[in-house]
């Protein structure tokens, strides 16, 4: 009989301690992250200039984006960025992470070092890197000018412009993936290996059958956080386009919600911006998950 | 809106000395010789007959009398103007002690990004700095105090500044919205050790375009040989129009916009051929450097890497902090003659402050001559204040002279609603197509982006 003065499962005594220890989180994403999405959706529909007041206009900023020419360049130049720098971060940060999961002396150091950038200000490093791009006195045409390839123009060469920024930002996020990478590659056990061995299976193989299946959790992890991070490229754009503005070649669509709230007057304009990038990336992060089934091996 | 770094630094400066202001007044005040000064104005002039309106000399600004008020004064530029603002702002306050004065201050990109956001939460500074370009997208939102009341009210002599820099400040009705603080003025600088190392005679107000081309050629120069240039004849910045191609438009006789600003007249040939010289000279005459292999490093000119320069009135400062021996020339003149550009910058009112007379006595002092000339001795910009321009300004430094007087042939910078989108959406396509690769003519490139500017212009 004394059961009956448990009226709470254990699980749900569980739950109630989940839920209080969630709160803070959940109730940070809704006021600072819920609330202004919302409240960006009714912007979006008005035609604001942030000083007077907001006049209801429906769908028009919407249907007057289809026919903005620097939105949709913006937009052709954002998924360039996302298209390029996602998988070649991953790749490299893979790569690396293979090659720093060794027992070497110093390895926390070089460790260490590939992650700076991660902690270091965008605007330093865009700083930094546009100097190494620089057309005339830049290290990377000296190297380049070295083994005989011509000196190129870099950030204000429309070809050259979106991939430079590419680089630099793989470059800068390296760190991240690479430790993601690392915590996976430590987290498979030695065992699988050695059955793998006494198997017959060599270090391709190993790699083929063994590390990369067991490590597709941590690759679509940083697949998820790169391809949020990436639609969102604003600062490297910012501080590289200077002095000057963002070019047809470098424009992003963050960067154009900046122009149009802060700089054009039209934050409603920028508001429906905002919420086309936040329905194109929805979409995307849904697809990714929903495909995660065919790929994704947890242990 | 695009300015160059050195622009951004330049206009935060301002304000000056109050004591003499008290002491002037004080002289001064009794109104029994109007216009007798030489800064007084042709409507100060008419008034001789020993009436009592009010002239440049004979104006005394009435004390501050209302209750003790704290203003906050808001503007962008970098620590050293904000170490000079803070001593003007201090003597402001010695001449004032009811009036104390804060003075926060942001690089130009900050600025504006925390203006728009302070002006919509209610939360915007007392008085703070504004641009000439961008004073109608801000004025046409009815987000300053109108001053016109305090200057009919004191008789507060507008003609003892700038026409121009006024003007700049006006709304279409006539309101004055703001007075002028400081402007800059594009003209040609010289380096002397380059044209005596080459024997080449500095340029002077007899210059044209082609005998830019003429010495620039001779100017152009690959020192060591090895196929790359090493000194241009001449430096120039084309990311904004202000830099050096408004000027250029205006020399052969065009235009940026329509009298009634309601559509471009850029297109025509007068405007585009002015265009057309900037990427020659870069492209075909090949005196000034292809602007990407400056873009990173910045000024060739202040490193000692171009003979000329044709830019803003702010290089003073900074030229002499290079230690350059430089001197200053007007513009080369175009088909059509001389003309130049100019930009104030102003000081506004929020509409809403809590401490109205305080913010006005505050933007009146910045215009008065004692902190005209304080203005003056950073050399980063030319005072509004004509009696100082024209007086102390002029003989300041070689080469100020040259300054002062081509306000008498400037054409305000551009400035209307929508500004800054415009200037976005022309200033992409020449860079792109005419300034920084020679794909398109600019005939060609203004006849691409004529219909959008045309259609911005026409949402304002």
């Amino acid at each position: 009989m004394t059961t009956r003065t448990r009226r709470r499962s254990p699980l749900a005594t569980e739950s109630r301690w989940a839920w209080l220890f969630l709160a803070p989180t959940l109730i940070g994403l809704a006021v600072l992250s819920a609330g202004p999405i919302i409240a960006a959706l009714g912007i979006s529909l008005t035609k604001w200039d942030l000083l007077t007041a907001p006049r209801f206009v429906g769908l028009d900023n919407f249907g007057a984006l289809l026919a903005d020419k620097r939105f949709l360049i913006s937009l052709r130049n954002t998924a360039f960025y996302v298209a390029t720098s996602v998988p070649l971060g991953i790749a490299l940060g893979l790569g690396l992470a293979l090659v720093l999961n060794q027992r070497l002396r110093g390895i926390s150091w070089i460790r260490t070092a590939y992650f700076l950038p991660v902690v270091t200000s965008t605007v330093a490093i865009s700083l930094v890197w546009s100097w190494i791009y620089s057309p005339d006195r830049g290290p990377l045409n000296g190297v380049l000018g070295a083994i005989g390839i011509p000196a190129q123009r870099w950030i204000s060469d429309p070809f050259w412009a979106m991939p430079s920024i590419v680089i630099m930002s793989v470059w800068q996020g390296l760190g991240t993936t690479v430790i993601i990478f690392l915590a996976g590659l430590q987290g498979i056990p030695q065992e699988y290996y050695d059955a793998a061995s006494v198997d017959g299976a060599g270090v391709r193989a190993r790699f083929r059958y063994v590390t990369l299946p067991l490590l597709t959790p941590s690759i679509f992890f940083t697949g998820v956080l790169a391809l949020i991070d990436s639609f969102q490229v604003f600062d490297q754009v910012y501080v590289l386009a200077r002095p000057g503005k963002a070019t047809e070649a470098t424009v992003t669509l963050v960067y154009t919600i900046y122009e149009n709230g802060f700089q054009n007057f039209k934050m409603g304009y920028a508001a429906a911006e905002a919420w086309i990038l936040f329905l194109i990336v929805a979409v995307l992060t849904i697809i990714y998950f929903r495909l995660q089934n065919r790929w994704v091996h947890y242990q | 809106m695009i300015r160059t770094r050195a622009d951004r630094n330049v206009a935060a400066l301002a304000v000056g000395l109050s004591l003499i202001l008290a002491a002037c007044g004080g002289s001064n005040a009794s109104p029994s010789a109007p216009a007798a000064s030489s800064a007084a104005s042709p409507s100060a002039e008419a008034s001789t007959g020993g009436s009592i309106a009010p002239s440049a000399s004979a104006y005394a600004p009435p004390a501050y009398a209302g209750p003790e008020a704290t203003i906050e004064y808001a503007i962008w530029g970098d620590p050293t103007e904000l170490k000079n603002q803070q001593a003007i702002v201090d003597a402001f306050h010695a001449a004032e002690p009811k009036i104390t004065v804060k003075v926060t201050v942001s690089d130009w990109d900050t600025y504006w990004d925390k203006l728009q956001t302070g002006l919509a939460g209610g939360a915007a500074p007392d008085v703070f700095a504004m641009d000439g370009p961008l004073f109608p997208d801000y004025a046409g939102r009815d987000v300053f105090l109108d001053l016109t009341p305090y200057i009919q009210g004191e008789g507060y002599p507008l003609t003892s500044l700038n026409a121009l820099a006024v003007k700049d400040f006006t709304t279409a009705d006539g309101k004055q919205l703001g007075l002028p603080r400081d402007l800059n003025v594009i003209a040609l600088f010289y380096n002397k050790d380059l044209f005596d190392k080459a024997g080449v005679p500095y340029p002077d107000d007899t210059w044209d375009w082609a005998k830019l081309i003429e010495v620039g050629k001779k100017l152009t120069i690959d020192t060591n040989k090895d196929g790359k240039i090493d000194q241009w004849g001449l430096y120039t910045e084309t990311t904004d129009m202000e830099n050096y191609w408004s000027s250029l438009v205006w020399q052969n006789g065009g235009d940026i916009l329509a009298p009634d600003g309601k559509s471009i007249v850029l297109d025509q040939p007068a405007a585009t051929g002015g265009l057309q010289h900037l990427q020659d000279l870069i492209w075909k005459d090949k005196i000034v450097p292809d602007p990407a292999l400056f873009a990173e490093t910045g000024d060739a000119f202040e490193q000692g890497k171009a003979a000329m320069e044709a830019n803003g009135s702010w290089l003073v400062a900074t030229d002499e902090a290079a230690g350059l021996k430089f001197g200053i020339a007007p513009l080369p003149k175009g088909p059509a003659g001389q003309a130049t550009s100019v930009n104030p910058t102003g000081a506004v009112v929020s509409k809403g402050t809590k401490s109205p007379d305080a913010a006005w006595a505050f933007v009146r002092y910045l215009a008065s001559p004692a902190a005209q000339e304080k203005i003056m001795a950073l050399k980063a910009s030319l005072p509004v204040n004509t009696e100082v321009l024209t007086g102390r300004f002029a003989t300041s430094f070689d080469g100020a002279k040259v300054l002062a007087d081509a306000l008498g042939y400037a054409h305000l910078k551009p400035s209307f609603k929508g500004y800054n989108e415009f200037a976005t959406a022309l200033q992409n396509e020449l860079d792109e197509h005419v300034f920084n690769a020679p794909d398109e003519t600019a005939a060609e490139a203004v006849a691409k982006v004529k219909d959008q500017l045309n259609t911005i212009l026409a949402g304002q």
